[in-house]
């Protein structure tokens, strides 16, 4: 039995039309290298940073840029480029971990409530509209406001966490616990559709012929082909968070000084929006425009992957 | 000799808003190991929820297997616990289906997908798992096959996708393969190097098969055994020769006549059976096939005829014999 032979695409071809697909989309490029570099600055920040974050000099307070502190200080003396560096790597930490936790529930939820159906799905999907008729940020609030005391208390009170408490780590656990335990509705929601129309296809029937267990369908079969809009909200959940963060942080619940977060230079420095256009723009707006610039980096970014991922236009 | 399969009765419904489908009702047949067993019938007569009743594949709502026994070398596969099923499953009777396009995930490569049914029952590690599904892929004609198994569906056709299926299917030595219109997306030429190699395989690994269609041609060569189906019902059951040279049920006889030749004269139309099939949901008592039966009686409304012989290993469900 004589068969033609078929020429195969190399295995990288598929990431390269990717590639070239995301390249085509200008935003998403600039959005990418704009997370990269939040990313750069926030992992390196110890070593980019000229001054400490918290260090004041308070013969130098509110300077305008010099040499030594090229974006000038705060009320407190404290270099403002240190902090912003600094604020990048706060939210370096907290965006992908919310985002993670965030995305593992979404999904972990969806993919049960979809391929499932009957009870579990109803639980489950109630439990997700009731969190969505919930403020989402008001929701964070309340947990991060009646949990850190507490957590604080608790965690002081085992040893080897003190020396988290000191270093400012407390408001980190709960905000990004507050955060995810709010965000994974619209995740679940997504999933739980792409499994209710994944699971019918015949591919799932095949390997249920040859014996594959739910747990196996659902990890090996279903969820690979899932994956393209989970990657989407991944992008946008990470633009999402660092805002969150922000504005937590901005209503003084969130990450509380010393630590730098952009959202709590906000909160410190808000009242200067009355001083001189140099100066607000330093202390006040830069954090802000930051922030922004960030969440639209992460949406133009999420943007170009849907784009690139789905050949099929 | 204990046949290696016996289904008893099996009654399969599908409990749906517009009603209650009767999808099979009371079939009953036995498979001897090594024998080929044709199941043909127009489409929804029930052949391929039949099937996948035996296989436990119904899904659970809508559908509900309520009735029958189904024995593989004695075991019950309808009492077994869903964990004893699964084990079942593609270790001792493999299923393939119709639509090689979309019975293969799009997002692994083939070479995972069978391996994975090698990892799962025979307990394989990823490098032994490679290297049998390397030796499948070359029994069932795959050229190159070391270096295809890192391929995805998209880049194979539809003829060598349906032999990938076969290679999944035949890895762990099923005793029972179960081909669910296996040939229907193929296109001719294809089909009978697809059937060709099911023929070799069955004759080298001596397996049973269960072979599911429309077209009365394949079943020809390829069947020692035939039951024809209608409205969830078996109307005829017979080997081939007979089924093919005897048919003695209304429905059987008109099959055939509704099949052109290529020794007769050309007419001007080709003869079919008039009417529909019966909708499943509003069965009524009696044949179903009353209606579009040009042998009926009035018995025949009345009462739904059993199974029975008439001649030696040839039966049908009929209350008239059409050889008088």
């Amino acid at each position: 039995m004589a068969e033609r032979e078929e020429w195969a695409p190399p295995w990288w071809d598929y990431w390269l039309g990717f590639c070239r697909r995301f390249a085509r989309n200008r935003l998403a490029v600039v959005g990418l290298i704009l997370a990269l570099a939040m990313f750069g600055v926030g992992i390196f920040a110890p070593w980019l940073a000229p001054h400490s974050y918290a260090e004041q000099n308070l013969d130098a307070v509110e300077q305008p840029p010099s040499w030594t502190y090229p974006l000038g200080t705060d009320e407190l003396g404290r270099d403002q480029l240190s902090r912003l560096i600094w604020g990048a790597r706060t939210a370096v930490i907290v965006a992908p971990t919310v985002t993670l936790l965030w995305v593992v529930l979404g999904v972990l939820m969806g993919a049960l409530a979809g391929y499932l159906g009957g009870r579990v799905e109803t639980v489950i999907m109630r439990l997700a509209d009731i969190l969505f008729a919930f403020p989402g940020l008001l929701f964070a609030m309340l947990i991060s406001a009646t949990i850190q005391p507490r957590t604080e208390a608790w965690m002081k009170g085992i040893t080897g966490l003190r020396e988290l408490v000191r270093a400012g780590y407390v408001e980190f656990f709960v905000v990004i616990l507050a955060l995810s335990l709010v965000g994974w509705g619209g995740l679940a929601r997504l999933v739980r559709g792409q499994f209710l129309s994944l699971k019918e296809e015949e591919f799932v029937l095949a390997a249920r012929a040859i014996g594959v267990s739910t747990w196996g369908i659902i990890r090996r079969h279903i969820l690979p082909n899932a994956l393209a809009p989970i990657i989407v909200s991944i992008s946008m959940g990470m633009g999402g968070a660092i805002t969150a963060e922000a504005t937590l942080s901005f209503l003084g619940i969130g990450i509380q000084p010393p630590t730098p977060s952009w959202g709590a230079m906000i909160f410190d420095n808000y009242t200067f929006w009355r001083r001189p256009f140099p100066v607000a723009f330093r202390l006040l707006w830069l954090p802000g425009l930051i922030i922004a610039a960030m969440r639209f980096a992460f949406n133009f970014l999420g943007d170009g992957l849907n784009e690139a991922l789905s050949p099929g236009r | 000799m204990t046949p290696l399969l016996e289904v008893k009765d099996l009654k399969t419904r599908f409990f749906t808003q517009d009603g209650v489908v009767h999808a099979v009702n009371g079939i009953s047949y036995t498979l001897d190991e090594g024998e080929t067993l044709g199941i043909v019938g127009e489409s929804g007569c029930g052949k391929s929820v039949s099937v996948l009743s035996v296989m436990r594949l119904i899904p659970e709502p809508p559908g509900r297997i309520v009735g029958g026994e189904v024995l593989l070398e004695g075991q019950d596969l309808l009492k077994m616990s869903p964990n004893e099923i699964r084990r079942v499953r593609g270790n001792r009777i493999a299923m393939i289906f119709q639509d090689p396009m979309t019975s293969l995930n799009p997002v692994l490569t083939i070479g995972r997908q069978v391996s994975e049914a090698l990892e799962l029952h025979m307990g394989m590690d990823k490098v032994q798992a490679r290297r049998r599904t390397i030796e499948l892929l070359e029994m069932v004609g795959i050229p190159q096959a070391a270096d295809r198994f890192d391929d995805y569906p998209h880049q194979f056709s539809g003829g060598m996708r349906q032999r990938v299926m076969i290679a999944m299917a035949l890895s762990c030595n099923p005793q029972i393969l179960i081909a669910d219109e296996p040939t229907t997306a193929l296109d001719v030429t294809i089909q009978a190097q697809f059937i060709e190699l099911v023929k070799r395989l069955r004759d080298e690994i001596g397996m049973a098969v269960i072979w599911i269609t429309h077209n009365l041609g394949i079943i020809a060569g390829l069947a020692e055994k035939v039951i024809v189906m209608y409205a969830g019902y078996i109307v005829e059951r017979a080997g081939v020769k007979d089924v093919y040279g005897d048919p003695r049920h209304p429905y059987t006889i008109g099959l055939l006549e509704s099949l052109p030749r290529l020794d007769e004269v050309r007419k001007e139309r080709l003869i079919s059976i008039e009417g529909l099939p019966p909708d499943l949901i509003d069965l009524q008592p009696g044949c179903p096939f009353y209606p579009r039966c040009s042998y009926r009686i009035d018995r025949c409304q009345e009462e739904m005829p059993p199974l029975e012989p008439v001649e030696l290993d040839h039966e049908i469900a009929c209350w008239v014999d059409v050889k008088q």
